[in-house]
């Protein structure tokens, strides 16, 4: 209460102050996610407690002169929507911080935002889809010496809920851009970075880990059409934690490697990715190790899969494996991903009138070969091993166009999915699917899409079909019916109708009907969702 | 509930005096070379298309305006910096993505989403027309069409 008083005091001064020098500027937004949960015998799920979920978020920012300012204000009431983390419970100042700009230098006090690298050392971000916010509360200091050094100091807590962990995390970033330094016509940046996360030891035992240090060194290479990039990760060691449970003389270290290589040129572009893991889970409070709602992670190590486009295709999705679990056979894991970007030229056999675009995408992981005392919870693996399969994905997508009013993409996904290591439990499933998606422009700003999906399976619930029906009015509106429905083992139809309309800084979307339960990915990231039914509104302004 | 109220109404005074502009960042391009937002859009218009390899609506717009891309550059100017907000799963994925589809807009990468936190995190694709620096129309999602509606709110502005 205090602090948001104190917030709007703050705010209205501020207001003043421009109103009578008419100087600085505005900017900033509301987002408002809101479901009425409702009882579904169908499904058989019953509402939650509070029926009807709101989160909120309001953001205002406020720049002036080498001087911004912003605070984010949110509301969950009467609690958080389903599978989010209860932490969030109730109303606050979410996030604030206060930042100055000069020439190179960029001090930050408050919440704020960065990662290093590709992230696998430390990033912290926010999700509203999956309620994710590890923004740390402290303070940050970026300096550009020149036009080729850049180097990034940090130390604070990061957020929880609306509260911040009960580690301290420091961090320090140095970037050297060698092409600019020696004026080189290859592209050359080398990185390195050390991340320390401090708690205070909660063991007798005088070795226990309080300071867990973590060091990356990286190198980005460009030249002509060709890219190359790889990044090094060592972390110390740090207390083995299960279920929560901190063990007093179980300390382990974990180390990952990320290699990246293409080739662009117009009209074809590839690139691979190969990285291996192993116990790089990375938490703020060492007690939240592998806790369900991502909270306290400083590192980030997304699944690097295709994000894919369809229902059918988003059953069966890939959740990275970075944490060490010795009862489940797990140490790491290891593996990539190959893209593919082709377009078959305009009047060309395979280009036709238009031209005809190709995407090829091929992901393979699998866990570490390791040996594990589940008696006393250790492992021995190497980074460089691969065992049991995890997942495996080939997927092809190729848009074309018939006319200047007709198009289509069509889709085929073949997916082996590791059910007990990415679920907890289940059979190894084997699915295909197929998805044809066309388009056809009407004049107005009017247009007409549909899609049919199929994906036959040869576990879990078996066989999946599904449909998207969507109407344009105009730019602005448009309308969609959609039903996702499992013909084969529980009969059950995911339907869902809704709309959507955007003005300008401001959107409204409705909709109505059934949510699959299961893993919801965003960015490689998966949280948890319940399967419910429910009437659901978003708003969403900037200004 | 009077929280609320106030907060509302603090909020509701900013809005009527919001006038956004490009924060003061520099993004990488597909080169590895930063580039400064701020100066994007020096004595010219420029249209700012933030958007994601894996969002199926940007893929779109972006193709559909890539095949008149020369058409509108020569008649009215027109001019597309498309700002890549894939993260670190997927941003290497972007210049791959951008070859092979060959388009020949500015591409840029916003990893960490800073830009997009500056905008309020908005829903991709957002389309934006920014003059002297000023975000002057501002438009969410793309359907067949609004390409049009694109290139005459350009041409409006940036005569």
């Amino acid at each position: 209460m205090k602090k948001i008083l104190i917030a709007i005091v703050a705010l209205t001064t501020m207001q003043i102050t421009i109103a009578q020098e008419n100087r600085g500027t505005f900017s900033g937004g509301f987002e408002s996610n809101s479901q009425w949960y409702q009882d579904d015998e169908g499904l058989g799920t019953i509402a939650p407690q509070d029926q009807l979920r709101s989160n909120n978020y309001f953001t205002l920012r406020y720049s002036y002169d080498k001087f911004t300012a912003g605070i984010q204000y949110e509301l969950f009431a009467p609690n958080p929507l389903l599978g989010y983390f209860e932490g969030f419970k109730g109303n606050g100042i979410g996030t604030y911080y206060l930042n100055f700009k000069h020439e190179g230098l960029d001090i930050t006090g408050g919440h704020f935002y960065d990662q290093f690298g590709s992230g696998l050392i430390y990033r912290s971000w926010e999700d509203r889809q999956l309620g994710i916010d590890n923004s740390i509360r402290g303070v940050r200091i970026n300096y550009e010496f020149t036009d080729y050094l850049v180097a990034t100091a940090f130390t604070g807590n990061q957020r929880v809920g609306f509260e911040v962990s009960e580690g301290t995390i420091t961090g320090l970033n140095a970037e050297l851009d060698l092409s600019n330094a020696l004026d080189l016509e290859t592209g050359i940046q080398i990185g390195a970075s050390y991340v320390n996360r401090y708690q205070t030891s909660t063991s007798p035992d005088l070795n226990f880990p309080a300071d867990v240090g973590a060091y990356s060194a990286r190198a980005d290479i460009t030249f002509s059409k060709f890219f190359l990039g790889a990044e090094y990760v060592y972390k110390e060691q740090d207390a083995f934690v299960l279920d929560g449970f901190v063990s007093n003389n179980n300390y382990q270290d974990g180390r990952a490697l990320l290699l990246n290589t293409g080739y662009a040129t117009k009209g074809l572009g590839i690139n691979a990715t190969f990285r291996a893991v192993e116990n790089m889970g990375f938490y703020s409070d060492r007690e939240a190790s592998g806790n369900a709602f991502l909270t306290n992670t400083i590192n980030y190590v997304p699944g690097y899969t295709k994000q894919q486009d369809y229902a059918v295709s988003n059953i069966y999705v890939y959740a990275p494996q970075p944490i060490v679990s010795p009862g489940e056979g797990k140490a790491g894991e290891i593996g990539g991903q190959i893209d593919v970007y082709y377009t078959a030229k305009k009047g060309s056999t395979l280009g036709g009138k238009y031209g005809t675009k190709f995407e090829f995408n091929y992901a393979n992981w699998s866990g570490l070969d390791a040996t594990f005392d589940v008696t006393n919870n250790t492992y021995q693996a190497s980074l460089l091993s691969r065992n049991e399969k995890y997942f495996e994905e080939a997927s092809v997508a190729v848009k074309k166009r018939f006319s200047r009013n007709f198009s289509t993409i069509f889709t085929a996904v073949h997916t082996e999915y590791n059910t007990t290591i990415i679920e907890g439990s289940g059979d190894f499933l084997r699915g295909d699917a197929f998805i044809i998606d066309a388009l056809y422009k009407l004049d107005g700003g009017r247009s007409v899409r549909m899609d049919l999906q199929h994906l036959s399976a040869d576990a879990d619930r078996g066989n999946w079909a599904a449909a998207t029906a969507e109407y344009a009015f105009s730019p602005y509106l448009s309308m969609y019916v959609t039903d996702l429905y499992n013909y084969d083992e529980t009969d059950i139809h995911y339907y869902s109708v809704g709309g959507s309309y955007t003005r300008g800084r401001t959107r409204v979307a409705m909709n109505y009907g059934r949510q699959r339960g299961g893993l919801v990915c965003v960015g490689g990231v998966c949280r948890f969702v319940p399967e419910n039914t429910g009437l659901t509104l978003n708003i969403s302004t900037n200004f | 509930m009077k929280n609320l109220l106030f907060v509302t109404l603090i909020f509701s005074f900013a809005f009527a005096k919001a006038q956004t502009s490009l924060p003061e960042i520099t993004l990488k391009n597909l080169d590895g070379k930063e580039i400064s937002l701020a100066t994007l859009s020096d004595d010219k218009t420029v249209v700012v298309s933030l958007w994601a390899t894996w969002c199926v609506p940007c893929i779109r717009e972006l193709d559909t305006i890539a095949e008149v891309y020369e058409e509108m550059q020569e008649e009215i100017n027109f001019e597309l910096v498309a700002i890549s907000v894939d993260d670190s799963r997927s941003t290497r994925r972007v210049k791959p993505a951008v070859m092979g589809k060959g388009w020949e807009y500015t591409v840029l990468l916003d990893p960490n989403n800073d830009v997009r936190r500056h905008l309020g995190n908005p829903n991709v694709p957002l389309t934006l027309i920014i003059k002297n620096g000023v975000i002057v129309y501002r438009h969410s999602s793309f359907t067949p069409g609004a390409e049009d509606e694109l290139f005459d709110k350009f041409k409006e502005l940036a005569g």
